[in-house]
């Protein structure tokens, strides 16, 4: 079978249907229990000592005043976990420390590289006790240099974060011959553009409860998108694998940023320590503080065009923040690197990619994973070269897109329909007229931009998900799968799935889901695999459940399998109408299984090298394209964003309710980007700690987003499907830079946009003006 | 005038009347969810900022994590699980918001419910889409971009909470 | 969220309240509505012996009007404020500004002596309190004293209030005739602290400014009177004051994650100059 899938709506009974989540109605009541919402009596509780300090040694260590305080069970340091150290890979690299695992302390023991970096475990009998504890933890330090930046973090001489350098990864394309292809360019722009460290901001705090189990195996359940951590809780402890255990419960919000471990290894410390339940709930400023972020970016970007608007050639910078610890850097900024060039055919790509140790937050996982900031640079890059020729943007960047059987500058070649054209005019047909200024002071703009981000993890890491169905006798059924639900929707669209192809009443199964020791494995909930690999997975054990069921009726009736189909009626065929629970107690008299096991497996591929000539890295993308209109106060610089258009092919969409709500909270994901949020860091200090300094929208900062589902109808996900978790939160940071541009005839490079860098911009565009008007050209800026 | 670490506070927790002697310093929040078991009502930020833990006391919202759970003695208190029917089964808000698909993770959920219930409880008019906005802008969600949720308040209104 | 047990006290009135913080030599709070205190608890930067409630006492609460003046409760909510029909009609600035303060949850439970006592630079309250020369009135267990808002509010979180007192009433003028009133505020978000804000009365007669009233708040350490922009404006028409107020001048603005002081100054003017046309275009038609 291809993988590529594809499904004709007219077939389909359940998938593609609208249907309210089976998860919602738990959430909406409040009865679901999240992480910290489980309790047990008796139940100990635990809480980090973090560094204050962004970069020093630490001269001494003393737990004794906070073990004196009634209440306190245990103060542990670094020495007291059993394997004190937490590894990553740092794949394809030359690079002194990348070619080596890079690694963290759980407990630093003698050294402290950012602001918030853990130092001490306390563990009490109440919070109370903890509360006073935590501050008798004694931690003294000898200041070192603080490296703020990448840039300075590379400069000749800097402070080494690590051992072996500041340079943890590096990637390069090279493709065609990018020199000759700028000396022959009608048009040459440069620019260079800044992306900020941005938090996830979950409304969930990490927090979970662990206890060792009657088997003496050790349970954590947590907030986390990947219950796979337990291999790396085991390694921690020292134990083997099959000892731990992981279970994710519904998880509010993780964007990525419960995708490295954030509670684990110090929920399990404290239990193996103790033998009793631990519960542990980070603080919003821990949180804030302590969990990865999302890289900031500076790229800059040389593209080269001929006259009629064809891209030639991009010569591409990319440095990137990686913070204090390598954690996903490495993969992040490859994923920037295959991306930078966006939805567009070039045939000359120069790129230099690196990301550099700095006494930053460290950076990892964020929903877009790299590929998004990059979209600030290519789409801003396509629009200067439309101006300059006066092309139409949505003209030029249909002239250059991409198409099925093009190949990527990595060397990839794109295997499914690419509608980019089609989300271009959707948005363009739903948009109409150009709004008008509500005032003198007030300038309107409209933009659109174009995106693509890949769906499913990289193809060298032989991903699978496993998912196991079964009927039960009265016709209902059971799909368990190790697939953490972190909001999306994730366990409902299994059911749905299921429900489509065993023609069972979706309300009549149920999903069992995120448990690392009792559901099959189905691998993380990251890189928008899910659906592609959880729900092939779950398509696959269906197929194999309801073909095995029909052959027992075939066998048992006498007519042809291909003649009979399951339907909600029970399984007929021409001459035969048998109720589900008759063919069910058929298959138990034929000894034919009622349940079956589907393993998917990913498409595979060569590991990468530094230098990227390897051909196939992701299995495959997903496009779009967003358009918004802006009004910009001239004299505050605030914009408002009036209307917001969002459009995608999501080959197939299994529930378009949870498409449309991937796509709206991703654009307004996207947009707090653009317009608000930053994590402050100064020398090292995060200045952003709370949720009143750090600013993510609320409801009067955005408007409805308008979503467009388009379905080209194929796609590597079960029925067609693409993944849309992470695509729509790139095009934000394309089109709001744009409109505000067209409204003030200046594009903002750096982000957020603040009404002050607005300003700036609006005198820039004055400043131009002004030299204009005197040359008599007046042109439109 | 009265002064003690431990105090005992008598709440009604929608419609259960609950009685518990605890610490004084525990804010509302707390109390309902580490005393009383009451668990919808969820900690986000602390600070008052995010809303997920935005209860009605005495029918008026309040963040409960900065909210003494003794100053409210006496008080009221209505989380969201106190919007479903005596049956267990959603509310006429709440079914709105089922049907809006305006849950993703639901984690806010709750916090924004009781923002709404609030906000249709006091509203003398249809209010139109910007205000529905505009009454939600102390809650925060991360996930739906919103839209949802305005369609479901925007549904339910005249409908009883 | 990490809060070191403290000792509650409720008091039965503002006197009682005052002993407490007398004897407790800096190591007792009180607490109103507690929508800044308790934050700070949890944030875990308050180390405190005792938290004083005066939620429970009686009074203090409402609008007098009494010969043309308004004397407001200090235990008066926001939410009060917000609605009071005697401040809607007669000093319709305070409601305005009140709706601005947070979200609908800070200003149920939040009071108005809290908020003058916190002294937030950026806030709402202190800064129409000084624009309308407000009087404060504050208690101690033994005695009582008045101190005008520009006199009591001195720097970020810095007040005139001695360790044992109480603020437990504002007296302001109720708005007279031929007075507008106007109020704007820039913040990052909706309900975040201000930027910068500005709060204008001006007494209007044929259409012209007779005498005016301007004070910005969230730029400065603490909520200032510009005297050099309200006598510009005397004599000026609503089209004509743009022309005629220059920069904002004389402050010494902050920079933090919201803005920077220069972003701060510049937009000081733009509201200063939103709040007066405003308020000269409800003087004409009042």
């Amino acid at each position: 079978m291809s993988e590529v899938r594809t499904s004709k709506l007219d077939e389909l009974r359940v998938v593609h249907q609208p249907l309210p989540r089976h998860d919602q109605a738990e959430k909406i009541a409040g009865t679901t229990k999240f992480a910290g919402d489980l309790a047990f009596a008796g139940m100990l509780h635990a809480c980090v000592v973090r560094s204050q300090v962004p970069s020093a040694t630490i001269t001494r260590r003393d737990g004794d005043d906070a073990r004196r305080v009634p209440g306190v069970v245990a103060v542990l340091f670094g020495e007291d976990v059993p394997n004190n150290e937490i590894r990553v890979d740092v794949p394809g690299q030359t690079v002194v420390v990348g070619a080596f695992r890079a690694s963290m302390q759980v407990l630093a023991t003698d050294r402290v590289r950012f602001h918030g970096e853990p130092v001490a475990l306390v563990i009490a009998e109440t919070e109370d006790a903890l509360a006073v504890a935590r501050e008798l933890v004694t931690i003294e330090f000898d200041d070192l240099p603080v490296v703020s930046d990448p840039e300075q973090a590379l400069a000749a001489g800097a402070f080494q974060v690590h051992d072996g350098g500041n340079l943890l990864a590096e990637w390069r394309i090279d493709r065609g011959d990018v020199d000759p292809a700028f000396d022959r360019a009608d048009v040459v722009v440069e620019d260079e553009y800044r992306t900020q460290f941005v938090d996830h901001a979950y409304l969930e705090p990490e927090a979970g409860v662990g206890w060792l189990d009657d088997d003496g195996v050790l349970t954590l359940r947590v907030a986390t998108q990947v219950v796979e951590h337990y291999r790396d809780v085991a390694k921690i402890l020292g134990v083997p694998d099959s000892k731990v255990r992981v279970i994710a419960p519904y998880v509010g919000g993780g964007f990525g940023g419960k995708e490295d471990m954030t509670v684990e290894p110090y929920v399990a410390l404290a239990v193996w320590h103790t033998r009793r339940p631990v519960r542990m709930q980070w603080t919003r400023n821990e949180s804030l503080l302590a969990r990865a972020k999302r890289h900031r970016n500076v790229m800059r970007y040389r593209t080269a065009a001929s006259a009629d608007g064809t891209l030639l050639a991009h010569d591409i910078d990319i440095l990137s923040d990686a913070g204090a610890y390598a954690y996903l850097s490495a993969l992040v900024l490859l994923y920037s690197t295959v991306h930078a060039c966006g939805p567009y055919r070039v045939g000359n790509v120069r790129i230099r990619a690196r990301t550099a140790y700095t006494n930053n937050p460290p950076t990892s996982a964020f929903r877009g994973f790299g590929g998004m900031q990059m979209v600030l640079g290519y789409e801003s890059q396509i629009d200067e070269v439309a101006r300059r020729l006066e092309i139409d943007p949505g003209e030029i960047r249909k002239r250059n897109a991409l198409a099925r059987g093009d190949r990527l500058p990595v060397g990839q070649e794109l295997i499914t329909e690419v509608q980019l054209a089609q989300t271009i005019d959707a948005v363009r047909e739903r948009a109409g007229g150009k709004p008008t200024p509500a005032g003198p002071r007030k300038r309107t703009g409209r933009a659109i931009a174009s995106n693509m981000q890949s769906y499913g993890r990289l193809v060298w890491l032989n991903d699978s998900a496993a998912a196991w169905i079964g009927f039960q006798m009265d016709g209902s059924a059971t799909v368990r799968c190790g697939v953490p639900d972190i909001g999306g929707g994730q366990a409902s669209s299994l059911a749905q799935i299921a429900s489509e192809i065993l023609a069972v009443d979706i309300d009549r199964i149920s999903v069992h889901f995120g448990d690392s020791a009792l559901t099959p494995l189905a691998g993380t909930t990251t890189a928008t695999r899910q659906l592609l690999m959880s729900g092939n997975a779950t398509y696959e054990a269906a197929t194999m459940l309801r073909d095995g069921m029909l052959g027992a009726v075939g066998d048992e009736t006498g007519q042809a399998f291909d003649s009979l189909r399951m339907t909600p009626q029970g399984v007929l065929g021409p001459d035969v109408t048998m109720p589900l629970v008759d063919v069910l107690q058929l298959c138990r008299r034929r000894s034919v299984p009622i349940e079956a096991l589907g393993t998917h497996f990913g498409p595979k591929g060569r590991e990468v090298t530094r230098d990227l000539e390897g051909g196939r890295i992701f299995p495959d993308f997903t496009f779009g394209t967003h358009l918004a209109d802006v009004e910009v106060d001239i004299d505050t610089g605030e914009v408002e964003i009036l209307r917001y258009i969002a459009a995608h092919d999501v080959g197939r969409a299994i529930n378009p309710l949870s498409v449309a709500g991937q796509i709206s909270g991703a654009a307004v994901q996207g947009i707090g980007q653009v317009l608000l949020e930053e994590v402050v860091m100064q020398d090292g200090v995060n200045l952003t700690p709370g949720l009143f300094q750090y600013l993510i929208p609320t409801a009067t900062d955005v408007p409805d987003i308008e979503t467009l589902i388009l379905e080209s109808g194929e796609g590597l996900g079960p029925f067609g499907a693409r993944g849309i978790g992470e695509p729509p939160i790139g095009p934000p940071l394309g089109a709001i830079p744009a409109a505000i541009a067209d409204a003030i005839g200046v594009r903002p490079t750096t982000l957020p946009i603040t009404p002050e860098r607005v300003l700036s911009c609006i005198a820039a565009a004055t400043a131009a003006a002004g030299v204009r008007g005197a040359s008599q050209e007046g042109a439109k800026s | 005038m009265s002064s003690a670490h431990e105090v005992e506070t008598s709440l009604k927790v929608n419609g259960v009347a609950v009685k518990e002697t605890a610490g004084a310093h525990l804010s509302l929040l707390r109390w309902l969810r580490d005393i009383a078991g009451v668990t919808d009502p969820k900690y986000g930020c602390g600070e008052g900022v995010c809303g997920t833990c935005t209860v009605l006391v005495d029918g008026e919202p309040v963040s409960a994590c900065i909210v003494l759970a003794a100053q409210v003695d006496g008080a009221a208190v209505t989380t969201a699980a106190g919007l479903c029917e005596p049956d267990g089964s959603l509310g006429p808000l709440q079914r709105a918001f089922h049907e809006c698909h305006a849950a993703q993770c639901g984690f806010c959920t709750p916090g924004m419910l009781m923002c709404a219930a609030s906000m249709l409880g006091e509203a003398d008019h249809t209010l139109e889409r910007h205000e529905i906005r505009e009454g939600l802008h102390g809650n925060l969600c991360r996930c739906t971009g919103y839209g949802p949720i305005v369609d479901a308040i925007d549904a339910a209104q005249g409908s009883a909470p | 969220m990490f809060v070191k047990p403290f000792r509650y006290v409720r008091a039965e009135s503002l006197a009682q309240a005052c002993e407490v913080l007398r004897t407790a030599d800096g190591t007792a709070k009180v607490i109103a509505g507690g929508q800044s205190l308790l934050p700070m608890a949890n944030l875990g930067l308050l180390d405190l012996e005792a938290v004083v409630d005066i939620g429970s006492v009686e009074g203090h609460r409402g609008v007098d009007e009494n010969d043309g003046f308004l004397t407001i409760g200090a235990l008066t909510r926001h939410r009060d404020l917000e609605r009071d029909p005697t401040l809607i009609a007669q000093q319709p600035l305070i409601p305005a500004a009140t709706s601005w303060i947070g979200s609908a949850r800070i200003r149920t439970r939040g009071t108005l002596g809290g908020s003058l006592a916190h002294s937030d630079p950026a806030a709402e309250l202190p800064l129409v309190m000084t624009a309308l020369g407000a009087e404060y009135e504050l208690t101690t267990a033994s005695s009582t004293r008045v101190v005008r808002a520009d006199e009591f509010h001195v720097s970020y979180f810095t007040n005139a209030l001695a360790e044992d007192e109480l603020i437990a009433a504002v007296r302001v003028p109720a708005l007279g005739p031929g007075w507008g009133w106007g109020f704007a505020e820039i913040s990052r978000r909706r309900g975040d602290f201000a930027i910068a804000a500005a709060a204008a009365l001006a007494r209007v007669a044929d259409g012209h400014v007779v005498e005016a009233r301007l004070a910005l708040g969230g730029v400065h350490e603490r909520p200032m009177r510009l005297a050099d922009i309200e006598s510009a404006t005397t004599g000026a028409s609503a089209s004509e004051l743009d022309a005629r107020i220059g920069p904002v001048e004389g402050l010494q603005a902050v920079s933090d994650t919201s803005a920077t002081a220069e972003h701060r100054t510049h937009v000081a003017r733009v509201l200063a100059l939103r709040a007066l046309t405003d308020a000269v275009r409800r003087g004409e038609a009042a």
